[in-house]
């Protein structure tokens, strides 16, 4: 028996491509943002709501990721952005090879900021770099308020945490301060914004801030 | 089931680097997996060997494991710790800036070949 090393990361070769989409973002000046919840937190809805409040001052493009249909995509095109969507036909999160060939798509001189909207799930995607600068992770109050802790590593590689559907507090059993309590003892430096995408409540402090690390570099 | 994502790339790497080393055949793949990186053993053993079977250099491969614990530092202590459930406060000193040391392994560590087959 003859033993070979090989002493690579499993993940090396999305990890090269991830890489390269980053150095391409730098050359264009894009700040690229991974998008991450369980299906239906509302990644979409505050999508939406984020390109209408910053309309004038960053010019956002997204690459919408689902297992099927365009509908996610067509919903941020009526918005007026860039709008690329990926069908994974049955994978459970988005690589860096996809993101690659989904960038063909996108004129990136006309764009300040990407967001990929991943699949819809609060495990697989945590493992997959894209080459994004920055982690956001959405959580809804009808998801109940155990999931960090059932799902951690999510919540561990983030930088950014929203809570949506604020407006829904009065009719579900959700407790804010035990979900903020969880993440922070996963992962101490998470940001934390609580919004409604409904009302508006908690948005201006989300958008300014996305704003502020556009254009001001801000983390 | 990322798990089957994982175990084609790594039957992806081990045929490169066969290839490499124009062996015909990989007898096995020893891996390095952290507790935290969100891979579960037993359906990616399931998985390597369902992809393994398709490949002919990879056949009734075996898959070695060697699991490395979630574990972090603390500064103010200068002393490390196991962390449970991705919680990193430091049980000693009660702080939250413990850096995380290990756990999020991902490795392919390396493979084992038949004699006969050449190394280059």
């Amino acid at each position: 028996m003859v033993k070979v090393t090989i002493a690579q990361n499993i993940l090396a070769a999305n990890d090269t491509i991830a890489r390269e989409i980053r150095q391409q973002m730098a050359e264009y000046c894009v700040r690229v943002v991974n998008l991450m919840s369980g299906p239906g937190a509302g990644k979409t809805t505050l999508l939406e709501r984020t390109i209408e409040r910053l309309r004038d001052s960053v010019r956002i493009g997204v690459i919408e990721g689902d297992i099927e249909t365009a509908a996610d995509a067509e919903r941020i095109e009526a918005t007026g952005a860039q709008t690329v969507q990926i069908n994974t036909r049955g994978a459970c999160h988005l690589e860096a090879h996809m993101i690659r060939d989904a960038l063909a798509d996108i004129d990136l001189a006309k764009l300040d900021l990407l967001v990929i909207e991943n699949i819809g799930n609060l495990v697989c995607p945590a493992t997959w770099n894209l080459g994004e600068e920055l982690r956001a992770v959405v959580l809804s109050t009808t998801e109940g308020d155990d999931k960090p802790a059932k799902y951690p590593q999510m919540f561990a590689l983030a930088q950014v945490l929203i809570i949506n559907k604020l407006d829904l507090l009065p009719y579900v059993e959700y407790n804010l301060e035990k979900v903020r309590r969880q993440v922070l003892a996963i992962n101490p430096s998470l940001r934390i914004f609580e919004v409604s995408c409904r009302s508006g409540e908690g948005l201006d402090a989300w958008t300014c801030w996305l704003e502020g690390v556009v254009h001001g570099g801000e983390r | 089931m990322h798990e089957l994502s994982i175990a084609q790339s790594i039957a992806e790497a081990v045929e490169a680097r066969a290839g490499e080393c124009n062996a015909t055949r990989v007898k096995g793949v020893r891996l390095k997996i952290g507790e935290a990186s969100g891979i579960a053993v037993d359906a990616l053993t399931f998985c390597f060997e369902m992809v393994a079977s398709c490949s002919p250099i990879l056949t009734d491969a075996y898959l070695l494991i060697d699991h490395v614990p979630h574990r972090a530092y603390c500064p103010h202590c200068t002393r490390e710790f196991a962390v449970l459930n991705f919680v990193v406060q430091c049980p000693t000193c009660g702080t939250w800036s413990a850096e995380v040391i290990s756990g999020n392994e991902l490795d392919i560590l390396e493979m084992e070949i038949e004699p006969g087959t050449q190394q280059r």
